[in-house]
Parts: C-alpha cells; structure tokens; sequence
C-alpha cells in the first residue's frame, strides 16, 4: 500500500518535557486512523508537527512522498483539516464561510461553486446556505466547520474531534460523511474520545501516551493485546459478600464487581465461562434475572494499556 | 481576491460603525463651523456713562461733553445717589462724569480743575479715564498759548481722529479657521474610524484557529498579510478621501487653497499614522469586546487632551505636555499651522515639515513594534 505520511523518530520538547518521543509510524493511503490517547498523551503536538504549525527537535515528516515544511505549499494544497473548535467567520454566511476557505485552494470561482456544493451536501446543510454561525445549533456549526475543511476535496484530512457536543443526529451525519469521504478517496487521521466512533470507522488505531505508541494496529489486533476474553453482566439481588469472594476463585475469572445489584464478572481466555457460571449458579441456588455476555471493547483494551479512562 | 472579497464582506457588515463616525464627524464639524469666529474682526467700542453737568453754560464743558457723547452711550439716569450707585452695581453704567460748577471757566484759565469719576472698574470705564484724559492733555496744550474761541475746533480735529487700522494679511482668516476645525475634529473620526473597523475585521481574521486554517492552507502566509495590509490601508485612504470630500461640501473653495489642500495632505499622513496604530492595537488586543473601549479612550482622549475639540492653549500646561505622546497632537498643530501660513517659504514650512516627520516617526514606530510583536508570536508557537 502506498505511503501518504512516513513519519520517522519524531521528537518534541518542551523545555525539559518531551511531548512526543521518538515517534515513528506510517499512514497508507484510503484508510481511516484512529488516534486515541487521553489529554496530554501528545495527539494533537502530533498533528500541530505534522502540519507544521509547530516545530520538532529531531525527526522527519514526510508527506506523498515529499517532505513537509511551514513552506511546502504543494503539499498542503491536498491537506484538509477539522480543527475540534469550530473556525469560521460570524459575519459570513454558511455558503460564505465554504467559499472563503475553499478559495484558499482553489483560485477557479465555477469549479469552487461545485465543490462547495458538494461540501454542502456532504454534512447536509443544503437548508442553510443563507444562515449566520450565530443561527446554526451546536451540531450544525460542528457541520459547517467539517464542510471548511473538506471543501477543497483535500487527499489527506486530519479530523481532531470533530464529534465533541454534537447531537446524534449530527453524528451519525457527520460519520457517514467521514465514510463517504474515505470511500471517495481520501486518507483520514482521526482523534477523538468516543471508543464506539473509533470502532465505526476506523480501519487502524493508534494509542499514544507520553508522547510514546503503546500499540497499533486494526481494532482486532487491539483487542487481542487485553487478557479480557469476556465480561459476564448478570442482574442479581442481595449478592452476600462470601459468594463475591468464592465467585473469584472460579477457572478463568480475573475480577468480580458487584454494585447496586448488578454483578459484573471479568474473565480471561478461555472457554464456555457463560454456561459454567450458570451452572455454578444452579448448584449454589443463586437467582438471577438476566445474564448476558460481552466480548472486550476498545475501551477496556484503553484502560488496561494506559491505566486510565480516554477522558481522563 | 478570495481574502479581499471577504475583507470587504465583513467590512459591508460594518459599515454602520463607519457611518456613525462619519455622522459624528459631519454633524459636529457642521455645527463647529456655523459659529463665527470673530478673532480678526475690529468693532469700536464705545463704554456707557452717565453725566451730572454742574456747568452746562460754559462753551468749554459744552464741548467736552459733546465729546463724550460722540464716542460714548450716554445712558439716562435719576440723579440720585441711590440710583447711581444701582446702575453702578448692575453694569448698566460704566462712568459717572461729574463736572462741578465752573469747571471750564477754571480749566481755561488753567486752574486744573477735577472733574469727579465714579466707575466700575472695568475695562469699559479705564476706555473712559483714557479718553477723559486724552481732551484734557489736547485741550491744556491749546489753551496754555491762547485762550480763543478757535481752539475748540482744533482740538476737536484732533481728538476725535481715528486710528486707521489696515489689515496687511490677505488670508481668508476666518473661511481657513473653518478649515482647521473641520480637520481638527476630523482626528477623532479618522482614528476611531480607522481603529475601530481595523482591529475588528482583523480580529475576525486572526481567530485563532481561522489563522491556524490559512497557515496550513496552500495560501503563502506572506501574501495573505500582504493582501490584509493592502486591504486595511486602502479602506483607510478611501475613509480619507471620504472626509475630504465632505470637506469641500461644508466648507466650499477655500479648500482649492493652498492651506486647504495642505490640510488634507496632512490629514492623508495622520491617516497613514491612523493605519499603523490600528495594526498595532489588533496585534496586542486579543479581546474583540474590547476595540470599543480601547477606542474611546483613545480616540477621545487624544482628541481632547490634543485640542481637537478644546483649544490647546485653553488646557492646563501639565495637559499640553502629555498631548506631546501622542500623533494627533503634531496633527492638529499642523492644521493650525497650515491654516495661517501665508508666506510658503521653506523657513515658513520647517515647522510644518517637522510635525509631518514626526507623525511618519510615529507611524515607523507603530511598524517596528507591530513586526517586533509578529516574530515574537511566531518563535514562541
């Protein structure tokens, strides 16, 4: 697969704290990546260096094959970003806004009034062309700043929350949008804090912490890294605290939780936990009302790699 | 042309700032110059007395007192003590003249008699001792060498000459005092104009993350200034051009002079200066809340601490010295300085072209700071 960003032992300092460390990792074109990481694990100095909105200490960014520069205008002629605030103009109209950024690529007025209409119906904000930012609600602003950046048709866009505070509607418009971009042919970085957004549509995941990977790969892959096979949820009633302790020395179990009546066991490789625990159950005479079971999300393989939760 | 269309856009979108300064600047400046000025007018004044003649027979009394009625408002009044001294009080009267009796037999006979004077005090009534004294001082000349009847005739010619004063300058002083308040005033509405849609427009496009979406543009950062500079400086000079326009609507040909036109040069590099000091506020103002106040105190306040609405020389000394900091100071000084210049010798226009060079100091001051200020942000991001 072709390479669209080769980035090599890239290192940031800040005074004596080193934000990014010795950083190296590909992008290969038409995929979605995944970078995740909680504040300060160094995502967006990764972003800001390769845009070259910030400098580095050692390292090399390539971009398509050339290296990237705050001069390398070529290249950013192909970039398309979404910053996670939203960057428009208050006194410029919805159409206005597209047309301003869309012109910082493209010179040509009638090709640019079809890639802004394109843009506006990509993020479904064909009825409100004529609208003010100060008109639009949370989640269609979060649209209007996604359309500024992709308008441009861009072969490489980095999105950097762009989902934060926005309603479900404007979600799922948003992430359909983000496929249909991809789909169309465009590489795609992307950070956010949403572990269900990740696992929707991204082909590959990056988690960063101090600056540092501490894994890679596609959500599967991930997902193998964790000890958890399986979390068991069952709804039980008055739960004594000597059944918790015996539940615990059960084959494959690594954790019992038991709160407001809601028992949730953790359960390491192995195999038929679900029917062995109903068994036990039977022969100890313990009632239940529902009993289900989960394979690990990303979020558990987050917080067992990082010790902390993605908002953290 | 996509960042000039823009500029533009959000320029339309305030206007209204624009027009409001501009109504300021029109209604005040129009007001200004509908009062008169009347500083190189002449008028002869003349003070009002009153005269309680004890000698009305007397030839030499009679002339003194014709005297005093040709170049005085003889006001009429009870001759009574109470009444003089109401009339005194009031200002209704500058000089009681009391002549005794035998007065002009005893002048003419050269026993120096007094005539009794109560007045005011003011300027109006010293008018009167002064002109008191002038026909005593003829009359004494006269009649210490003959006593005949012709001398009153004489002395009449002489006394009531009057001073001729002929005006040498060939200014139209008070059409160019016009002039000069016209462009005093204009230094609020040029730099609050200038300040005020400058800082917003360029706050809107130094947003953050909108600055942060044109670096990583294809755009050349250089350019993009480049084009915001050419973009400001030219709704300046259009703001310029404007406010000398309406200038010759409210003050007419006397702009077609050659102190009218150099008003307006000087008025095109306080605008120039204007530019510089609005691109330095938008870089050390982050809040877009705070152009409004930042404007008024700046605007207004120079403009009343350097006598665009006040006179310099009405404000205290400790003012005067303050207004030195600031452009408009050298700005206004040079309107009046302009408006009064008839000879345009090179000597004449020194003074002139000092304060020009100190306003295009100011404004290559406002550049080093603002260039400072840039590559300062840009090392530290």
């Amino acid at each position: 697969m072709k390479k669209i960003i080769e980035i090599e032992h890239l290192t940031k300092e800040y005074k004596e704290k080193k934000a990014i460390d010795d950083l190296s990792f590909n992008v290969y074109e038409g995929e979605i990546l995944g970078l995740l990481g909680p504040n300060g694990s160094g995502k967006s100095t990764t972003i800001n260096c390769i845009l070259s909105l910030l400098n580095f200490q050692k390292g090399s960014i390539q971009i398509f094959g050339q290296e990237m520069t705050p001069s390398s205008y070529e290249i950013k002629k192909e970039i398309g970003v979404v910053f996670q605030e939203v960057a428009v103009f208050e006194e410029l109209t919805v159409y206005e806004n597209i047309d301003y950024f869309c012109g910082l690529y493209i010179k040509n007025k009638e090709q640019r009034k079809q890639l802004i209409e394109d843009a506006i119906q990509l993020v479904g904000l064909e009825q409100y062309k004529k609208f003010y930012p100060k008109q639009l609600s949370g989640g269609l602003l979060r649209r209007l700043n996604i359309a500024c950046g992709i308008a441009h048709k861009p072969k490489l866009i980095f999105f950097d929350e762009p989902t934060v505070a926005v309603d479900p509607q404007s979600r799922n418009n948003i992430l359909s949008g983000i496929e249909t971009l991809r789909k169309n042919g465009a590489t795609i970085i992307y950070t956010t804090h949403y572990m269900e957004e990740v696992e929707i549509i991204c082909d590959r995941v990056m988690i960063l912490d101090h600056g540092k990977i501490i894994a890679s790969g596609t959500i599967s892959e991930l997902k193998k890294l964790t000890q958890i096979e399986e979390k068991v949820t069952v709804e039980i009633l008055g739960l004594l605290e000597k059944e918790i302790n015996k539940m615990k020395e059960l084959q494959n179990v690594i954790d019992v939780n038991y709160q407001n009546g809601l028992l949730i066991i953790t359960y390491k490789k192995g195999e038929n936990n679900l029917p062995k625990l109903m068994e036990y159950f039977k022969k100890n005479k313990i009632n239940y009302q529902k009993i289900y079971s989960e394979r690990p999300t990303l979020n558990d393989v987050f917080l067992e790699l990082t010790g902390k939760e993605l908002r953290d | 042309m996509t960042i000039f269309k823009t500029f533009l856009k959000i320029l339309n979108k305030n206007k209204g700032i624009v027009i409001l300064y501009s109504i300021i600047l029109i209604f005040f400046a129009g007001f200004n110059l509908q009062t008169n000025d009347n500083t190189m007018q002449f008028e002869k004044e003349k003070p009002s007395i009153f005269i309680i003649n004890h000698d009305p027979e007397n030839t030499f009394t009679k002339e003194f007192v014709t005297y005093l009625k040709n170049n005085s408002e003889v006001v009429e009044l009870e001759e009574t003590k109470e009444a003089i001294s109401d009339a005194l009080f009031y200002r209704s009267v500058n000089t009681i003249i009391i002549i005794p009796e035998s007065f002009g037999e005893n002048f003419r006979n050269q026993k120096n008699p007094e005539i009794e004077i109560k007045c005011t005090g003011t300027y109006e009534s010293e008018l009167t001792k002064m002109m008191i004294a002038r026909y005593f001082n003829v009359a004494k000349v006269f009649f210490s060498i003959s006593s005949t009847e012709e001398n009153f005739d004489k002395i009449k010619e002489i006394v009531e000459k009057e001073m001729k004063i002929e005006m040498t300058s060939k200014l139209n002083t008070q059409e160019l005092k016009r002039v000069a308040n016209y462009y005093n005033f204009a230094n609020y509405s040029i730099l609050a104009g200038c300040v005020y849609v400058i800082c917003l427009i360029l706050s809107s496009f130094k947003k953050e993350n909108i600055k942060k979406r044109t670096i990583i543009s294809s755009i050349n950062e250089k350019n993009y200034n480049r084009i915001l500079l050419i973009a400001n400086s030219l709704f300046a000079m259009l703001l310029w051009f404007f406010y000398c326009f309406i200038s010759f609507f409210l003050i007419g040909d006397i702009m077609f002079t050659k102190q009218g036109v150099g008003c307006m040069i000087n008025s095109f590099v306080f605008t120039f200066c204007a530019v510089t000091i609005s691109f330095f506020i938008s870089n050390v103002l982050t809040n877009k809340n705070a152009i409004n106040g930042v404007v008024n105190v700046l605007a207004l306040g120079s403009s009343f601490l350097c006598g665009a609405f006040v006179p310099t020389e009405l404000l205290p000394e400790s003012v005067q010295k303050i207004a030195h900091f600031f452009p408009s100071y050298y700005f206004i000084n040079n309107n009046e300085k302009i408006t009064s210049l008839e000879n345009w010798s090179l000597t004449n226009l020194t003074p002139i072209l000092t304060n020009l060079m100190i306003l295009l100091g100011f404004s290559f001051i406002f550049i080093l700071f603002n260039n400072f200020l840039s590559k300062k942000r840009r090392k530290s991001s």
